[in-house]
């Protein structure tokens, strides 16, 4: 399949107003639209897990921000957020 | 006004902490331990660091033990040693001993020797995991009184959206609502999606519970094990 960038970020921005907005569900379903189009974005899967740390579901949360670490080890603020669910201070 | 002085003996990793975090706070600490290498290593962090045997009266008394308010001894690998530095510290004058207790054996005798406080991380610890593995949406449980306890708990569903008067919480519970901690999701400054936290430490009857908010909540044990489903 060929990427679509714009309709990825497309995605993003969109899940990211509906988070703001405390509509988590709708923001989810985007975050993973993302998914469909593009399986290593690592910020679609940040994203879901602070919505799942949100809705205090701690394990989804960290399943979620160590996927997005997989993919981007570098991405500071899901290790932060791992870190801080697993107990280690940063 | 004097500055309050603590001493830390038994500087193993429950007392290295301790004395950090003490001194983190601004307390003067003393620190002592008969490990020449741990002692150097936490020199750099508190007021004093000392290698003295803490079984030994006068090495206690010189090391000037007894002009402090508190002190602490966590000396874990040792049960007779940890009594006898306690009756040591006590015979010095020190009106606050707190002593880290191995077993209940060792917190019996040092209670029986003068310790004012006995704790025992292990046991603590291992009560709050368990606890936290039973009841996964409360987050914390403070013991207030024998009757008495303060929880932290995910806001049950059937009242999400309601007002705290609507939810009839206090009525259907027995138990009251002191504070509600709300995640706030907002974007910072690298476009990142992010959260913080804010709490109404004094929340009034027409203040909604959301889907995602943390209640502390005070009532008596019973009405929390019927809070928390235990019942």
């Amino acid at each position: 399949m060929i990427k679509d960038d714009s309709q990825e970020a497309n995605h993003i921005e969109l899940g990211k107003f509906y988070f703001l907005n405390n509509k988590f569900n709708e923001a989810v379903a985007e975050f993973e639209k993302v998914l469909e189009v593009n399986p290593s974005n690592a910020e679609a899967y940040y994203n879901i897990g602070l919505i799942k740390e949100v809705s205090n579901l701690p394990n989804e949360a960290k399943d979620m921000y160590s996927k997005a670490l997989a993919i981007r080890p570098d991405y500071k603020i899901a290790r932060d957020r791992l870190n801080k669910l697993i107990g280690i201070e940063n | 006004m004097k500055k309050k002085q603590y001493a830390v003996i038994g500087l193993g990793t429950f007392g290295y902490n301790v004395a950090v975090e003490l001194e983190k706070k601004g307390i003067q600490v003393l620190a002592v331990d008969n490990d020449s290498e741990i002692v150097n290593k936490i020199s750099a962090f508190v007021t004093q660091a000392l290698i003295a045997d803490a079984t030994d009266e006068k090495a206690m008394e010189d090391a000037g033990i007894a002009d402090c308010d508190t002190v602490i001894v966590s000396i874990g690998e040792s049960i007779e040693t940890s009594i006898l530095s306690t009756l040591i510290v006590k015979e010095l004058g020190v009106k606050n001993i707190i002593v880290k207790s191995a077993s209940s054996w060792h917190s019996k005798v040092a209670a029986k020797i003068g310790a004012n406080t006995i704790v025992y991380p292990e046991f603590e610890m291992a009560k709050k995991l368990v606890d936290g593995i039973r009841s996964p949406n409360i987050l914390e449980q403070i013991e207030l009184s024998k009757e008495y306890n303060l929880i932290e708990v995910v806001a049950p569903k059937e009242i999400w959206g309601k007002t705290i008067k609507i939810s009839g919480f206090r009525n259907n519970y027995g138990v009251n609502i002191i504070a509600i901690r709300k995640q706030i999701p907002f974007i910072n400054d690298d476009g990142q999606s992010d959260m913080k936290e804010e709490t109404n430490m004094v929340p009034g009857p027409e203040d909604e519970i959301d889907q995602n908010d943390i209640l502390v909540v005070v009532g008596s044990k019973e009405s929390l094990a019927k809070l928390k489903g235990d019942k």
